[in-house]
């Protein structure tokens, strides 16, 4: 019976999806809107307070923008301030392009992620100093693990490592 | 969880918050939920099944892996299932160490040893509360498993290690020091033979009729912890499902059920999805479980780095060799190469940590560089050029502590101990050469010795005392098989020689539809 149920509600399960994947923000209604621009923050968080006072207005912007203030070198940068899937939006990354097209969205491939970012073997080399150990090349998975195990795109990231270990990474 | 009646209404509802919670549907959600309640509990089978395999295997770790790899060589198409984002469970994080007794290791070390001699031990640990027949299995098997997981699955072994209470040293340890290399290689060699591994999969309940295990109802897409994650599906299992779902050591509520005492004051070493819902799922479906109040802790963790750590490493290597001390005394007061139950109430009884020690020769031959390395980066093991440097970092009184030093060397020169009766390494070396080594030791939960019952076939045995036609079950998940106490590196060996069984066993069964 619930099954039944479950088949006839399709766009309510989008509707589910959409807020499940949506940021939390402390004390506001998020409603996502898939068309807005990347800079539109009001079109999902409505009247929300989401940037610092007296930030210059975003709704035209896009990543390279952005870095104009917040170089990523730098202690301004976007990483720990906004999610990642904002900043892949700005740099003119779309829902699709992670989600794929389908009517239902499915959860981001690790093949999707490495169309841009890889290959794996890049990313190993790339964190080699991390220290104390290379999160992409650990003891127990080696660079088996899903990205989305740890960089989430639509809420905090994760530090795996840290279920067991005193790692101190910044994870973006 | 192990809230019979309110499990099935808390998971209808749960299904109608995730489809949208639309308010026209309250309504007849609240009418609807008594119903499904029962029919879930009653067992219910759904009209249309997702999907069909002949054999379903839920867990990545040991005994799971094992299991798929046997299951698809009896012929089988066969699905492994993961809640986790990540594979392995406590597998990947696990020491390394594999017990066979007369291995080919021991045969170049001349270390004599039989099947007999670690039943016994297995015997004496369990204090005799082992389901003999399942001990023997393990036993017997064993050294065929390791030698399975070497050539067959190829593993690298290449180191013979001691294990408290144990008779002689016949734990054989993988070249990197984790459980990693048996599972990844498991993982590599299930996929290379056609098996599906899928994560993000809970089990959920078990469908069962007329004594019989068809399938399961699972959750796709969950996302650990979220239990409202996902959607729900039902998978046929036209020959059988293999649980290998391991133990429930970070299961607070479950645990204290069993042992009130494990409140969350104690940590555990395991992985954070070793929770018992699995295990609960199978006792909703008839399975009996044993033995549950047998909790293990290991004495070897350290209260300085988190988890199961580097220091249990060193601990154990050390053992036999170097002396473990009160610190408010300066002295010993238990038998450093006892098992691990003995052990972890004896730390326990202090109050506060132990500290152990040993000098740069006998840390020297005994640890792994890289271990020991790791463990000093992240603080837990100290190095000392004097002993009574190791006296104030601790806060132990010096002469005490110096003459129980010197006590112990003469032990190690006579190779007994009359005090605690330690057993004591022939190649043992009395503790003088700067610099030394020394950590802090606070037990934490470690493993969960019951479980559901089994037979020699890895049968899951019902409350009628009649197998679950159809249920099969391996690893720590079971109970019985190491009775009170678990002996350090006999769960590879009992996840290997019963996954393999379960695995034969579930792919070699009938096929129901």
């Amino acid at each position: 019976m619930a099954s039944k149920l479950l088949k006839t509600s399709g766009p309510a399960l989008l509707a589910a999806l959409l807020v499940t994947l949506a940021p939390r923000v402390a004390g506001a209604t998020v409603r996502l809107d898939p068309k807005a621009r990347p800079g539109d923050c009001a079109a999902c968080h409505g009247a929300a307070k989401v940037l610092p006072p007296g930030h210059v207005a975003t709704r035209a912007m896009k990543a390279a923008d952005c870095a104009r203030c917040h170089d990523p070198a730098g202690p301004k940068a976007l990483g720990a301030k906004l999610p990642s899937g904002h900043r892949h939006g700005l740099a003119g990354v779309g829902c699709a392009d992670c989600h794929g097209k389908a009517a239902k969205p499915q959860p981001a491939s690790v093949e999707a992620c490495l169309a841009c970012h890889g290959p794996a073997a890049e990313l190993v080399k790339k964190t080699a100093a991390v220290k104390p150990e290379n999160p992409h090349d650990s003891p127990h998975w080696g660079p088996q693990m899903e990205c989305s195990v740890c960089h989430r795109q639509h809420e905090a990231t994760v530090n795996w490592c840290a279920h067991c270990h005193t790692f101190d990474f910044k994870v973006p | 969880m192990g809230n019979d009646g309110k499990g099935g209404t808390d998971l209808s509802r749960r299904r109608f918050l995730t489809t949208g919670g639309a308010a026209a549907l309250a309504g007849a959600a609240a009418a609807a939920i008594p119903g499904a309640a029962r029919a879930a509990e009653a067992g219910a089978v759904p009209k249309r099944w997702d999907e069909t395999v002949d054999v379903v295997v839920v867990g990545t770790g040991f005994a799971g892996l094992t299991a798929a790899i046997e299951a698809r060589n009896a012929g089988a198409k066969v699905l492994v299932l993961d809640k986790m984002p990540v594979h392995g469970g406590n597998s990947i994080i696990n020491g390394g160490d594999f017990a066979a007794p007369a291995n080919a290791f021991q045969k170049d070390a001349g270390v004599q040893d039989s099947p007999e001699l670690m039943l016994k031990d297995m015997l004496k640990a369990g204090a005799y509360l082992n389901h003999v027949e399942l001990a023997r299995m393990v036993a017997e098997n064993a050294n065929a498993a390791l030698e399975w997981s070497r050539t067959y699955v190829g593993a690298n072994f290449n180191r013979l290690n001691f294990h408290g209470g144990h008779s002689v040293k016949r734990s054989v340890q993988t070249a990197n020091q984790s459980g990693s290399e048996l599972v990844n290689k498991l993982l590599a060699k299930a996929r290379s033979l056609g098996v599906e591994v899928r994560l993000r999969t809970k089990l959920e309940r078990l469908v069962v009729k007329d004594g019989r295990v068809l399938g399961l109802q699972v959750r796709k897409g969950y996302a650990w912890p979220r239990e409202d994650s996902g959607e729900p599906a039902f998978l046929k299992a036209r020959r059988g499902v293999v649980l290998a779902t391991g133990g429930f050591s970070q299961d607070v509520k479950l645990r204290q059920v069993h042992d009130p005492r494990l409140t969350d004051k104690f940590e555990s070493t395991n992985h954070p999805g070793a929770t018992g819902e699995a295990l609960l799922a199978a006792c909703q479906a008839g399975a009996m479980d044993v033995q549950m109040d047998w909790i293990q802790l290991g004495p070897w963790t350290s209260p300085d780095e988190k988890g199961f750590g580097q220091v249990p490493q060193v601990c154990e290597r050390i053992v036999g060799y170097g002396l473990m001390v009160d610190p408010k005394t300066g002295k010993r007061f238990f038998k450093e190469t006892g098992n691990r139950k003995e052990r972890a109430d004896a730390i326990v009884l202090l109050g506060h940590p132990a500290v152990i020690l040993g000098d740069s020769v006998n840390v020297g031959k005994q640890v792994v560089p890289k271990v020991l390395n790791k463990a000093m980066e992240a603080g837990a093991v100290r190095r000392f050029d004097t002993l009574e440097a190791i006296a104030q970092a601790y806060g132990i009184p010096v002469q005490p502590f110096l003459e129980q030093v010197t006590r112990w060397n003469g032990f190690v020169e006579k190779k007994s101990d009359p005090d605690l009766g330690c057993m004591i390494f022939p190649d043992a070396k009395p503790n003088v050469a700067p610099p030394f080594y020394a950590m802090r030791l606070w037990p934490r939960v470690h493993h969960t010795m019951g479980g559901l019952v089994i037979d020699t076939e890895a049968r899951v045995i019902g409350f009628d005392m009649k197998p679950i036609v159809g249920l099969f079950a391996a690893g720590e998940v079971t109970g019985g098989v190491h009775g009170a106490v678990r002996l350090g590196s006999v769960a590879m060996a009992d996840c290997v020689v019963f996954g393999r069984i379960a695995g034969r066993n579930a792919g070699g069964g009938k096929a129901w539809a």
